[in-house]
């Protein structure tokens, strides 16, 4: 469990920092929204960039988060190398299409691959499955330190409240 | 005796197109002289390895010594009459032994030493892409000569299993003789098909995709939970999918829950040190206070007792940790920044 808990302090930096970023670049009076947008864009990004390279998903959640962020700036910034990899990779699967799966097994592995980012570019049900995994940990991960974190706020919150 | 050994080996790896008779002659051979060597081998094992590892050539080295540590199941299978140490080395002479005849040898009758299915390091298979790393690294660790090693117990080993050796012994005897032609080609794994399965190239790449799939799936299991009592895969992908739904919808409302927290998006924990002792100490406490627990699903009910109660539940568990848990908070609020407002 020393590694999971490496992963969100992983994480948790970088979700800092993306978020830095974030809120640098765009204009403050925001609503619930797009706030909630922000943070769930740099955990997203921060989430990916812990991960870092080698799966498939991470990459794919990069590039989709990089077409997100309006400031392209800050995307360069965050998202740096990685992106650019799989961009290419990325549109020539979207013309493939849509194809109905009819058995059972199918149309679970054709919704699974909608689910993982980056899944319908994985043609092999075997790394598919590996991809899947690792992206389950992470997403536990950012879960975790997400979960932690609003505790964290809560409370002292509610101290700030009992203080006052 | 072993230079024999590697004048007749160098000569029959060499010729590919040994006639069958030829073959068996070389293999007899071989179980002859092996015999003796088991006779000896209790006193000269680290000796014989090593005379064994040249035997068998540079290419092989590093199959041989790859392979040669994940012989751990072969010293349980060996009955008493194999009253040799068991150490690795040990172990890895026998693999090697077993590897090398046919499976014909005293005092045990045969050496047929299969592999369980189950385990994942030790399976050969054969397979024609080499895409995966794990390909690569099983091809590393088996030799051309196909083995499939089980463990088995020692009264078997003695008593009953005599007739289905035997019968395993013709068995495999033809299918070393496969394997004899086939090892000039380094680039295979090769596998040896179980009784009355297809030995078919095409099947056997396909049952080796399915066994890497089912690994996988069993992977899965150890994460996701819930997943034990489904099976099929059909059944496990449903958990998946939903599992991995689920965090998402939790992603989802946790930042929704940070925004409205946090008016102005800035993190109540910021200094980068007071996070990670946060993590290591906070993390194993709260998570019986306040968080619910993750493995604990349903995550539905999760999630809708997160919408309507968990600014209560939190409330309330807060009295339930230690001092140092509203100290630690404490100096976490004061070491963030001043753009936390109420």
């Amino acid at each position: 469990m020393s590694t999971y808990n490496m992963v969100k302090q992983e994480f948790i930096k970088k979700w800092i920092t993306t978020l830095h970023m974030l809120d640098c670049s765009v204009e403050h009076p925001l609503n619930v929204t797009e706030r909630k947008n922000a943070i769930k864009l740099s955990s997203d990004i921060a989430m990916a960039a812990a991960r870092s390279g080698s799966t498939v998903w991470s990459r794919a959640l990069i590039s989709r988060s990089g077409n997100k962020t309006a400031n392209k700036p800050v995307a360069r910034r965050i998202l740096k190398k990685a992106r650019n990899r799989l961009k290419n990779r990325c549109l020539t699967l979207r013309r493939n299409g849509n194809f109905t799966a009819k058995s059972g097994v199918r149309k679970r592995t054709e919704l699974l691959k909608s689910l993982v980012p980056g899944g319908e570019l994985i043609k092999n049900k075997d790394y598919l499955i590996r991809e899947t995994l690792d992206y389950i940990v992470y997403l536990r991960a950012q879960v975790d330190v997400m979960r932690t974190v609003a505790a964290v706020d809560s409370v002292t919150g509610n101290l700030t409240n009992d203080n006052k | 005796m072993l230079e024999g050994l590697v004048s007749q080996e160098s000569l029959s790896l060499n010729s590919m197109d040994m006639s069958v008779l030829e073959r068996l002659k070389w293999v007899q051979q071989q179980q002859q002289q092996l015999q003796q060597v088991v006779s000896q081998s209790s006193n000269n094992s680290p000796e014989l390895l090593h005379q064994i590892l040249q035997f068998h050539g540079s290419n092989n080295d590093e199959l041989l010594q790859g392979s040669f540590s994940q012989f751990q199941m072969i010293g349980s299978g060996f009955g008493p009459n194999y009253n040799m140490g068991y150490g690795p080395q040990h172990e890895a002479m026998d693999g090697c032994i077993s590897r090398t005849s046919s499976c014909q040898m005293e005092p045990v009758d045969t050496m047929e030493v299969l592999l369980k299915n189950g385990t994942k390091e030790d399976r050969p298979i054969s397979l024609k892409n080499k895409r995966k790393q794990e390909v690569k690294t099983r091809e590393e660790e088996n030799t051309e000569k196909k083995i499939k090693v089980e463990a088995d117990t020692e009264s078997s080993m003695k008593g009953k299993s005599n007739m289905r050796n035997r019968e395993a012994s013709s068995e495999t005897s033809k299918e070393t003789l496969k394997g004899v032609s086939e090892i000039p080609k380094l680039d295979y794994i090769h596998v040896r098909a179980r009784r009355g399965q297809a030995t078919d190239r095409h099947s056997l790449a396909e049952r080796a995709r399915r066994e890497k799939i089912s690994k996988k799936m069993k992977y899965l299991q150890d994460i996701v939970p819930g997943c034990n009592k489904v099976t099929g895969k059909a059944g496990m992908l449903d958990e998946i999918i939903n599992y991995v739904q689920c965090l998402q919808r939790q992603v989802e409302f946790l930042s929704m829950k940070l925004a409205v927290l946090n008016p102005d998006l800035e993190l109540a924990v910021e200094d980068v040190s007071v996070k990670q002792a946060y993590f290591t100490n906070v993390v194993g406490s709260s998570k019986h206070s306040i968080m619910v627990d993750v493995p604990l699903f349903p995550l539905d009910h999760q999630g809708s007792l997160d919408l309507s109660a968990i600014n209560p539940n939190q409330t309330t568990s807060i009295e339930a940790p230690s001092a140092s848990w509203e100290s630690q908070s404490q100096s976490l609020y004061n070491t963030s920044s001043l753009g936390f407002q109420y």
